[in-house]
């Protein structure tokens, strides 16, 4: 009886050992496979992000480059090619203080900027030369600059810049000087607006008398030009730059909503809509 | 977390940055103003900067598509499959949500509240997305694993 529950037990213990080592076994084969998943996902993972990466870049290239701009110093080649690309632009056309185009043509934009804000960079560099182009060469715009403070930080340092561009005025040259300003446009907040900075500027502007120019910029007239600006920009409940004001000349200016930077049609249809009316 | 939770996480961050996606689109398409807590409207200029259109196309409306595509594949039978295709399409969002944000950083230098935003819900679904592939249906198969051991112990 007793032989025979041994041998009972032997015979569990070896069926217990024999289903003990499938078990192991099962197991083993178990994790060998969860582990060969995990290899195919772990490389399926790699060759999603660098599919991604591979298009990112691609997109980051096609699109252009950096943003990290550099100061244009006066007589240099860059210098010298946006000298030439602003008289392409504006040459022969009348300007009076901070106003460019006839004086007699129909409708006028006012735009209200920062000389350091990159979008009115992106502006003035986009949209801007064809509405210069069609409608202020034709004689049918006129286009006011004024200031407005966003991107600048430190409200002297705008003060003193925005100035510089209104003296220039009093020779009639401002729009040469803010042409120059956008298109050499430094970094923003990297602090490159100094008085040597200006001074590059207004000694890329072709035909400005330096000294009269600098002895301008310490009239009253021009500061408070600013603050002129600032005060309507306020009353048209402009935050941002650039912002337009448009209307016929002599008349109520109304706010105008642009659809884009560098596609000029909104401006287009506004002006052309003013013109019939 | 189980993986119905994650799933059902995902889709509700989708389906949130889905409905941003749509407005920025409306915003694009409308001409209208976005409304923008920071000084100077940061969004408007960066919805109307020549960024805000690749190769013609509006931005807004590629993450609008990529959004619809993510909720689609998330609705789609829970399988390997489906959690790759899930999981490139954020990645891929996600990626190019890095390009938007640099160049909104470093080219344009404003922050536009609406897209960083989505770029904040496409890096949490990046990140749900790598986990949930990664671990397959490991938390299924523990919890079937552990139920057969509890059937043996009480055997």
């Amino acid at each position: 009886m007793s032989s025979g529950t041994g041998d009972d037990e032997g015979d569990l213990t070896r069926k217990q050992r024999r289903e003990q080592a499938r078990g192991e076994r099962k197991a083993l084969e178990q994790a060998e496979a969860a582990r060969a998943k995990r290899r195919t996902r772990l490389t399926q993972l790699g060759i999603v992000v660098a599919i991604v990466v591979v298009v990112i870049v691609g997109i980051a290239i096609a699109s252009g480059g950096g943003g990290s701009k550099k100061t244009v110093t006066a007589g240099s080649h860059e210098s010298n090619a946006t000298v030439a690309e602003v008289k392409t632009l504006i040459d022969g056309i009348p300007q009076s203080g901070n106003t460019l185009g006839d004086p007699k043509a129909p409708v006028t934009l006012q735009y209200f900027g920062d000389l350091e804000c990159p979008i009115c960079k992106e502006f003035t560099l986009g949209a801007l030369p064809t509405v210069i182009q069609k409608w202020v060469r034709s004689g049918k715009l006129r286009i006011e600059y004024h200031s407005l403070e966003t991107a600048t930080r430190e409200p002297e340092v705008f003060k003193d810049q925005q100035e510089a561009a209104y003296a220039a005025g009093k020779q009639n040259l401002a729009w040469y000087f803010i042409e120059t300003f956008y298109h050499e446009q430094g970094e923003e907040d990297s602090g490159y607006v100094n008085e040597k900075y200006l001074q590059g500027i207004a000694s890329q502007v072709p035909g400005l008398n330096l000294a009269d120019w600098t002895s301008a910029r310490s009239e009253p007239t021009y500061a408070n030009e600013v603050d002129a600006d600032a005060q309507a920009a306020n009353q048209a409940g402009f935050t941002g730059t650039p912002s337009f004001l448009i209307g016929k000349t002599g008349g109520t200016m109304q706010k105008f909503e642009y659809a884009s930077l560098t596609d000029p049609t909104s401006f287009d249809e506004a002006i052309e809509k003013l013109l019939k009316s | 977390m189980s993986s119905s939770v994650l799933r059902k996480t995902m889709i509700v961050l989708t389906a949130i940055g889905l409905c941003l996606a749509a407005y920025l689109t409306y915003v694009h398409y409308s001409g209208v103003t976005p409304p923008c807590s920071i000084k100077g409207n940061p969004c408007s200029q960066v919805q109307k900067s020549q960024y805000s259109l690749l190769v013609g196309v509006p931005v807004a409306l590629i993450g609008l598509l990529g959004y619809i595509a993510i909720f689609g594949s998330l609705l789609a039978p829970d399988g390997e499959r489906a959690r790759l295709v899930t999981m490139a399409l954020i990645l891929g969002g996600f990626g190019f949500s890095l390009y938007l944000t640099y160049r909104e950083l470093f080219t344009l230098h404003k922050i536009c509240e609406w897209c960083v935003s989505s770029a904040v819900i496409m890096t949490v679904l990046a990140c749900l997305a790598v986990w949930r592939f990664l671990r397959g249906e490991e938390s299924l198969s523990t919890g079937t694993i552990s139920l057969s051991a509890r059937q043996s112990v009480q055997q």
